[in-house]
């Protein structure tokens, strides 16, 4: 149902990610109840929901990072462990130590690394692979530089490139725009809007409404439940939105938020 | 001092095999705590050491047999236990990380004291050498029991060097391994039983209480100086090797002296000197530069949010 910009008459049997009947539950908890939608074709797509509305789970349990309760996700109409080699994940900038001792260069190239076998550790090609992607997020003269030492747009290219270095079919970024500022959102976005320009699919928990009705061709409006699914005009429409927002504090934020943001490019 | 000199160049045979087992167990514990340290794992292998006394006493009570190989299966048998007690109250039930982890190491040094106490009182045979495992005692080593501890230590570098591609992308981003699709859970397994295993067999150059310092401090010492893996294991390897060869020398020289603390404090000295005078991290390199360029950093924050963050460190 999702399926926009499809400039490309590649209509495979299966679509490209679908999510079905989709619930996990964190100890009693449920963070997600039932969710079910699919992406038919490459593009760039948007989770939207509040803080706590379980989009980073949603991504998670895609991933087999968190177990599911219920439900199936399938790539391509197949299971993930058939396909990992054609999916990247790009984990929120916080999770890891940003002082740990590695360079740009050698994060970058865990990403060429992490698709050989065990114990091998690559060589020239994994190199190459590694400096292009870099090159490709134009962080090519930082490759030698401790992670640490970046910008914290500049580290969520790092890990954007660690993602390319795997050469994957689909993308799946949690939170890629947060703690960075609004140069580095736009250089981001648009290397996202290539990768779906060369086919693949970009998926991207976002929070942010103005930006994401700016970029994304397709959303998810997700609040432990789909709220809806779609073309993002389609879906990013104020019933919908105060749908997902309802009885939250947290709306009051996000406002206050995109008012400062607002006031601050204009 | 010159004798002194001359005694340690012509040691007898059996000190120079245990200087060489135990420096090996210095260098391991060097390279393979500083996954543990970076993976912010050094107080597990502190609960971990604390908990190995109940098991090399268990084992001497058990089999009756003073070997050290046999005491040194029962110490990582109780290792293991307290590093799976530890995962059990922190996964089922609501106790604080490091309130557990405080629980399982006091309370299983408790009894494993006690269990030494009660065997010594009694007058069962071989436990009066018990106490050599709570602070370290180089010198009642045999030339086999270091063959023993020099080799395992071998292996567990060896783990290391052969692992380090897995091991790293674990250390530095377990879910990112993991949705590549690698077992992240079972390597960080395998990285805390390397630090359980480099914790037992460096039971009796620093004993229960002190071996934290030799698998915590080398990679702390480390760190100062690099800021990439692999000479951050180079250094915490010589470091740590340094420090219990200094041990051992130290400590023979004087029979009366536990091996364990004059091992702590060679790696103190080193990781005093590095934070003081180290390139980058020292307290006097910063020093320097935030005097010295204080002009320009005030320049470039002009720079907006992509400026490198190198004076932004807790000064």
């Amino acid at each position: 149902m999702a399926g926009t910009n499809s400039a490309r008459e590649v209509q495979t049997a299966h679509p490209m990610l679908e999510w079905h009947d989709l619930t996990v539950a964190y100890g009693r908890r449920p963070v997600l109840w039932n969710v079910d939608f699919e992406i038919q074709d490459p593009c760039l797509f948007g989770i939207i929901g509040p803080n706590g509305a379980g989009k980073s789970t949603l991504l998670k349990a895609s991933l087999d990072l968190v177990r599911r309760a219920g439900g199936t996700v399938r790539f391509w109409g197949q299971q993930l462990a058939e396909v990992r080699s054609k999916i990247a994940y790009v984990p929120q900038r916080e999770t890891v130590d940003w002082d740990f001792p590695v360079s740009v260069m050698d994060v970058v190239r865990m990403g060429a690394t992490s698709r050989l076998g065990w114990f091998q550790r690559g060589g020239k090609r994994e190199r190459e692979l590694a400096l292009a992607s870099l090159d490709h997020v134009g962080l090519a003269d930082f490759a030698n530089r401790q992670i640490g030492k970046l910008s914290g747009g500049q580290q969520q290219r790092v890990f954007l490139a660690r993602a390319l270095a795997r050469e994957a079919e689909i993308y799946l970024l949690d939170e890629p725009m947060a703690g960075v500022d609004a140069g580095s959102q736009e250089q981001i976005f648009n290397i996202l809007t290539e990768l779906r320009d060369q086919g693949k699919l970009v998926v991207a928990v976002h929070h942010d409404i103005r930006t994401a009705a700016e970029w994304f061709d397709a959303v998810a409006l997700v609040d432990m439940r789909l709220i809806a699914a779609g073309p993002t005009a389609e879906v990013l429409t104020p019933e919908n939105l105060t749908m997902t927002y309802s009885g939250r504090l947290s709306i009051l934020d996000e406002i206050g938020e995109a008012v400062e943001r607002g006031g601050r490019t204009s | 001092m010159i004798h002194r000199a001359v005694a340690i160049a012509f040691l007898p045979y059996n000190t120079l095999v245990v200087a060489a087992g135990v420096a090996a167990v210095g260098c391991a514990a060097g390279v393979i705590g500083t996954f543990g340290v970076l993976r912010k794992r050094a107080l597990v292998g502190d609960a971990a050491a604390h908990a190995t006394l109940v098991g090399v006493a268990s084992a001497l009570l058990f089999t009756g047999q003073r070997d050290l190989g046999v005491l040194l299966i029962g110490g990582l048998l109780s290792a293991m236990i307290a590093i799976v007690l530890l995962v059990l109250i922190r996964k089922f039930t609501r106790t604080r990380d490091d309130a557990a982890t405080a629980i399982v190491l006091s309370v299983s040094f408790g009894l494993g004291i006690t269990l030494i106490s009660g065997m010594v009182s009694r007058g069962i045979p071989g436990s009066g050498g018990l106490e050599r495992f709570l602070l370290g005692h180089t010198a009642s080593l045999t030339a086999h029991d270091a063959l023993l501890l020099g080799s395992v230590s071998v292996i567990g570098v060896l783990c290391i060097v052969i692992g380090l591609k897995e091991a790293t992308m674990v250390a530095f981003d377990p879910d990112f391994a993991a949705a590549a699709g690698w077992p992240a859970a079972t390597i960080d397994l395998v990285l805390i039983a390397l630090i359980a295993v480099m914790v037992v067999v460096g039971l009796p150059a620093a004993g229960a209480v002190l071996v934290t310092a030799l698998v915590v401090i080398p990679p702390a010492v480390a760190r100062q100086w690099t800021e990439r893996l692999i000479p951050m294991l180079v250094i915490a390897g010589l470091v740590g090797l340094l420090s219990a060869l200094a041990g051992v020398v130290l400590s023979s020289l004087a029979v009366q002296v536990p091996t364990g603390p004059v091992v702590v404090l060679v790696a103190t000295a080193f990781l005093i000197l590095s934070i003081l005078v180290a390139p980058c991290r020292g307290i006097l390199w910063r020093t320097r530069v935030v005097i010295g360029l204080s002009s320009v950093s005030l320049t470039k924050t002009e720079g907006g949010a992509d400026t490198p963050r190198v004076m932004e460190r807790k000064l």
